[in-house]
């Protein structure tokens, strides 16, 4: 993990100093800056960055508005929020334009660097359905929503498409032909055993796949019609490791 | 397992958000509205009967000369009779009215007395019939208490002294030596037909009177309520305040703690205490994180975001986050055939690791026990789940209580936890109850619709 530069964006200096000692014991470059005003400055002089990771309540810019600057200015640059406030209209409309993920104060370091690592790898979203037009069209929403996503129409290529590496979240129908959601999950687990499986079905008989999903560790169950903004949060809130 | 509840043990349920006035209440506020309404009416007959004593005496002294017993003009027999058995039966209503007004003895005296004075006054005129009134009289005075226990033995007492002084004494009710057969029936009817209607108006009083005072309790009840909601929200913002403003330090204390860890494991030798240290500051971060967690979803209920989802999983996330107990078994009793209902999974596992943690905590340190959790499909096809104890059990004023906000019997407790708990199963639409038998255990009672109702009600957002 070395040569990955983070900027650490919070107006508190005591959060400031101790996460960011903590991520460079983790072996990050971390650069701190004490405002949203501050951290623009240092990435318009042309400074890089692997990754943003921004207090969301700050005074002058919050971090939703570091962040909706930056999709405009850097837009391949992933953004985590950190946030001590629960529920926030803003942080809303933020994960509905793409922020990678947002993680709720205090938290767990562990499970902070895992979520910062990934969103540096910068993966997508897998959509498998074997109703072509919803895989494509919730797919296609979901990038419209600043969130990177593929889709694929049966189980094997899925299968293949998560051997690649690239995938962390996978939202699949549970009723397919040939390999079903339920196995699908159970072989992408065995390749990738942090994937994040979210499940979808509209099977009048459904409720007995969601439970076998859910009893083999499935994160979420939709049900059908998907609704891309919904789905959108429930991807987050996965990689913010809710 | 749970044993099951014996008819000896006493056995109390409270639902949350219960409505209606509860009847004892009602009762309580009814006796005292009672109570001082019949010691006035006693004030009032005592007068009454005092005022006729006099009277009497006056009555006698100037009118019985030229009455029934003779013209000579000296002091009457009656004068007499006014005031000696007057003042007998007179004394005994009086005494009692000023010792014990509001007892219903008192009233059944003084309505004694009352009657008799009725009596004594149709005797001293000879049975004239101006004086029978005064019976009417009475008897409407004394349904002022709208006592039906009082109505009877006083019309009970009329019909027999008139048909005892009829049988032996005609002329003393009467003012007749051979009245007709039927002269004690029709007296006898009018005191009846008049009674029937008082004794009518006793009861539809004291209904008017209970509903009175239930609506009284009601409103009290209504007005607590409102007034400790204000209280609340007032409270709950400024906690909201205080609790977001708190996080950030204690997310810079776990982040320095996390860092000295981690410097120190590096380091080799270390004083034990350290260590011990250490995962004390962890563990009262995390607690303090709790409370702040509790207080801001009580004061800022989160908007719900619900996904259908099974519910074995779920208990068996929810059990994972309880913090275990060395005596304390928890068992995931819920089958795979419950429906799937559509609830926000987050705050459902949070009630159910909340009510987990407090059925694990009921179990008395030192002994053994079993927290379960069962799952069953109402008649309408709802999810019932069944969080189980075989704990101390929680008495039965305070079962009346435990959904209340802010109230606690931990030590260590704000009082917030079964409030968020029932605010969360509120918001999906769901019911939570709790029975509880003393020293056998305690079963709390999450309802939960499949299916979500038309509107969710609305979070903070």
């Amino acid at each position: 993990m070395m040569d990955t530069r983070i900027l650490l964006v919070d107006d508190e200096e005591s959060l400031r100093l101790t996460l960011g000692a903590n991520l460079e014991l983790e072996g990050f470059e971390v650069i701190e800056a004490a405002s949203a005003e501050e951290a623009l400055e240092r990435v318009s002089r042309g400074e890089e960055f692997d990754l943003i990771l921004s207090d969301v309540r700050m005074p002058g810019r919050s971090g939703v508005e570091l962040f909706h600057e930056l999709a405009r200015v850097r837009p391949n640059l992933p953004v985590v929020l950190m946030t001590a406030f629960s529920t926030e209209a803003e942080i809303r409309r933020a994960i509905e334009a793409g922020v990678f993920a947002v993680l709720a104060k205090p938290f767990n370091l562990q499970r902070t660097v895992a979520t910062l690592q990934s969103a540096m790898r910068k993966p997508m979203v897998l959509v498998v359905d074997d109703v072509e037009s919803i895989a494509s069209t919730t797919a296609e929403s979901i990038r419209a929503m600043g969130v990177r996503a593929t889709a694929v129409f049966d189980g094997a290529s899925a299968v293949e498409a998560i051997e690649s590496g690239s995938i962390d979240v996978c939202v699949t129908d549970l009723a397919m032909p040939g390999m079903d959601g339920l196995e699908l999950a159970n072989r992408a687990r065995a390749l990738h055993p942090d994937l994040l499986v979210i499940v979808f079905s509209g099977a009048p008989r459904s409720d007995a796949l969601m439970q076998q999903a859910a009893e083999e560790g499935a994160y979420r169950c939709i049900r059908k019609p998907l609704d891309p903004v919904k789905l959108v949060h429930t991807i987050a809130s996965a990689r913010s490791g809710k | 397992m749970k044993s099951s509840p014996t008819p000896t043990v006493a056995r109390a349920i409270a639902k949350a958000g219960s409505n209606g006035p509860s009847t004892r209440e009602v009762k309580e506020l009814f006796d005292t509205r009672y109570h001082a309404l019949a010691a006035r009416y006693d004030r009032l007959l005592a007068w009454l009967i005092g005022v006729q004593w006099i009277g009497a005496i006056g009555f006698a002294q100037w009118y019985s000369p030229l009455a029934w017993a003779g013209k000579q003009s000296e002091v009457h027999a009656h004068v007499w009779a006014a005031l000696v058995v007057g003042g007998a039966i007179s004394a005994f209503p009086l005494g009692m009215a000023l010792m014990y007004p509001g007892r219903r003895s008192t009233r059944i005296i003084i309505a004694v007395g009352q009657v008799t004075w009725s009596a004594l006054l149709i005797h001293l005129t000879g049975g004239r019939i101006e004086t029978h009134f005064h019976i009417f009289a009475s008897l409407a005075i004394l349904a002022f208490y709208r006592d039906v226990g009082v109505m009877l033995p006083a019309a009970a007492l009329v019909t027999f002294d008139h048909f005892a002084r009829g049988l032996y004494w005609p002329e003393s009710v009467y003012g007749v030596l051979n009245p007709e057969w039927w002269r004690f029936l029709e007296h006898a009817g009018w005191v009846l037909f008049l009674n029937g209607f008082l004794l009518y108006n006793c009861v539809q009083a004291r209904k008017e009177l209970w509903l009175h005072c239930e609506q009284h309790v009601a409103l009290s009840d209504a007005t607590t309520a409102a007034a400790r909601m204000e209280k609340l929200a007032a409270l709950g913002q400024l906690a909201a305040s205080v609790g977001h403003e708190l996080r950030n330090p204690l997310a810079a204390i776990r982040n320095a703690r996390t860092f000295i860890g981690r410097r120190l494991a590096s380091n080799g030798e270390v004083d034990p205490k350290v260590d011990q240290f250490l995962d004390l500051i962890s563990r009262e971060v995390d607690a303090s994180g709790k409370i702040i967690a509790d207080l801001l979803e009580f004061s800022r209920p989160r908007a719900l975001e619900r996904s259908p989802c099974p519910l074995h999983p779920l208990v068996e996330e929810a059990i994972a986050i309880v913090p275990p107990r060395a005596n304390v078994v928890f068992v995931n009793a819920l089958l795979g055939d419950l429906p799937v209902p559509d609830i926000d999974k987050d705050q459902i596992r949070q009630v159910l690791a909340n009510l987990i943690q407090n059925a694990s905590e009921a179990v008395t340190a030192g002994e053994v026990g079993t927290v379960t959790v069962r799952g069953m499909a109402g008649a309408a096809g709802e999810c019932i789940l069944l969080i189980e104890d075989d704990g101390c059990g929680i008495p039965e004023d305070v079962l009346a209580k435990v959904f209340q906000p802010l109230f606690s019997t931990k030590t260590k407790g704000t009082g917030l936890g079964l409030a968020v708990v029932h605010g969360i199963v509120e918001r999906h639409g769901g019911t939570l109850s709790v029975e509880s038998i003393v020293g056998s255990g305690t079963t709390f009672k999450v309802v939960l619709p499949t299916h979500p109702p038309q509107t969710d009600a609305p979070g903070a957002e």
